[in-house]
């Protein structure tokens, strides 16, 4: 035997890891099966009820921005925990935690989350936008918070899936987690959303923006510091 | 290389093993012994690193560091293979993808010849298993690919957990092989009821 052998170089193990649940989502279409259609449903009911004649023109960028942003919080709170749950629930979590170096599987399951929810964003915002006469007025804006917002959803759902995934009433749990951890960006996308949408005073567009970066980076960076330790407990 | 178990010993609210003590030198095989519910498999689990235990320590000093130090095996997790029973590997993907996958987030480069080579040691032809998922494979076959998988990065140790579960006399001959395999390159610790698993061992220990 031989002297301790080098961990796994953690960018090369993460796309490894990114590669495995995006080919094990093609081929099973659990995730994106769920997503997809609580997104489209919940669409098509916002479509009918609200619609965009039934909305004064002054109360039509804030309730958009509102709708718009619940439409993703809950595809996100729908979906993106199954990624590590899943692990744990079919046994193949204690094969990966003896493989790989637990950075890159936070980075790897992270990266495909924000596909997944860059998908359903990409699939939701247009026929938002259709269904809703939903009006942008600043579209470099609007697009920089949909990444922000996107990528900050699917950071905190992806660090509160590893912490509840080895509990037993993982669905509760993820909630009760989750929702605290992930109303702060929510609050910020949907006013600067509105923003966006009204052209009204775009420094409080950029300082919501802003925000979003500041609270992208300290949840990501959180998750890495912490990760170790709730992978391997 | 040597592993050293002192006083080692879990519980889950209750004891689920131990405190039992034992030594292993390279190229030795371990057997663990015990009834059910004895706490094999949790053993063998706290050896892997997978759980840590309740009491006592295990040390597991590599070639040429002495009797100094010693590591813990959550920080060797790289150098250890385990197959048990509640092991799983991804269902969904063909017991090659499993094996490539392993490959690259071990930082092993072999790729497919060595996956294919893997599967072939074990018995698995590649007819047997090329277009199917993992999970439409016999309970025996995934057997077969577990063995694989904990022998893909030639660990330093190897821990065996009911290595001959679900096999037949050509698997349990292949569990020989892959014993016989490990006493070269360093310890097995085979934890089993079966006295066909036990008789590959060197010395014994007897958990109750």
């Amino acid at each position: 035997m031989s002297a301790p052998r080098a961990a796994a170089g953690v960018f090369p193990a993460a796309i490894a890891v990114l590669r495995r649940e995006l080919l094990a989502e093609w081929r099973t279409r659990v995730a994106v099966n769920s997503l997809f259609l609580f997104a489209f449903a919940v669409l098509v009911l916002v479509a009918y009820a609200v619609g965009p004649t039934r909305l004064s023109p002054e109360d039509r960028p804030t309730v958009n921005a509102v709708l718009l942003w619940v439409v993703l919080f809950f595809s996100a709170m729908t979906g993106l925990s199954r990624t590590f749950v899943h692990e744990e629930d079919a046994g193949t979590a204690a094969a990966l935690r003896l493989s790989a170096p637990p950075p890159a599987v936070l980075l790897g399951k992270l990266l495909a989350n924000v596909a997944l929810l860059g998908a359903v964003t990409a699939f939701v915002v247009p026929l938002f936008v259709v269904l809703m006469g939903f009006e942008i007025r600043d579209l470099p804006l609007f697009v920089v918070l949909l990444l922000l917002g996107t990528f900050g959803l699917a950071s905190a759902s992806t660090f509160t899936a590893a912490l509840v995934s080895k509990a037993s009433a993982k669905g509760t749990l993820f909630a009760v987690l989750a929702i605290p951890l992930l109303l702060p960006p929510l609050v910020g996308a949907v006013l600067a959303t509105r923003v966006a949408a009204t052209e009204a005073e775009l420094s409080a567009g950029l300082d919501f923006a802003r925000l979003l970066v500041a609270y992208d980076g300290v949840v990501t960076t959180a998750a890495f510091l912490l990760f170790d330790a709730v992978w391997r407990e | 290389m040597r592993l050293v178990a002192e006083n080692l010993s879990r519980s889950f609210g209750r004891r689920a093993f131990g405190p039992v003590s034992f030594r292993v030198e390279a190229g030795r095989v371990l057997g663990v012994a015990g009834e059910n519910g004895s706490g094999k498999t949790t053993l063998l689990k706290v050896l892997a690193g997978l759980l840590r235990p309740s009491g006592g320590s295990t040390k597991i000093f590599l070639e040429g560091e002495g009797s100094a130090g010693g590591h813990d095996p959550r920080d060797v997790m790289a150098s250890i293979g385990w197959c048990a029973p509640d092991l799983s590997l991804y269902g969904e993907l063909t017991a090659e993808e499993n094996l490539i996958f392993f490959e690259k987030v071990r930082g092993r480069v072999g790729g497919p010849a060595l996956a294919k080579a893997l599967l072939a040691e074990v018995g698995l032809p590649e007819s047997s298993y090329s277009k199917k998922a993992l999970g439409a494979l016999s309970t025996g076959q995934r057997q077969r690919v577990k063995l694989a998988f904990a022998t893909l990065h030639e660990p330093d140790l190897l821990l065996l957990d009911e290595p001959g579960a679900n096999l037949d006399e050509a698997g349990r001959a292949i569990v020989q092989k892959v014993v016989a395999s490990q006493r070269l390159r360093g310890i097995t610790v085979i934890a089993s009821n079966d006295p066909r698993d036990l008789a590959l061992s060197d010395e014994r220990v007897t958990l109750s």
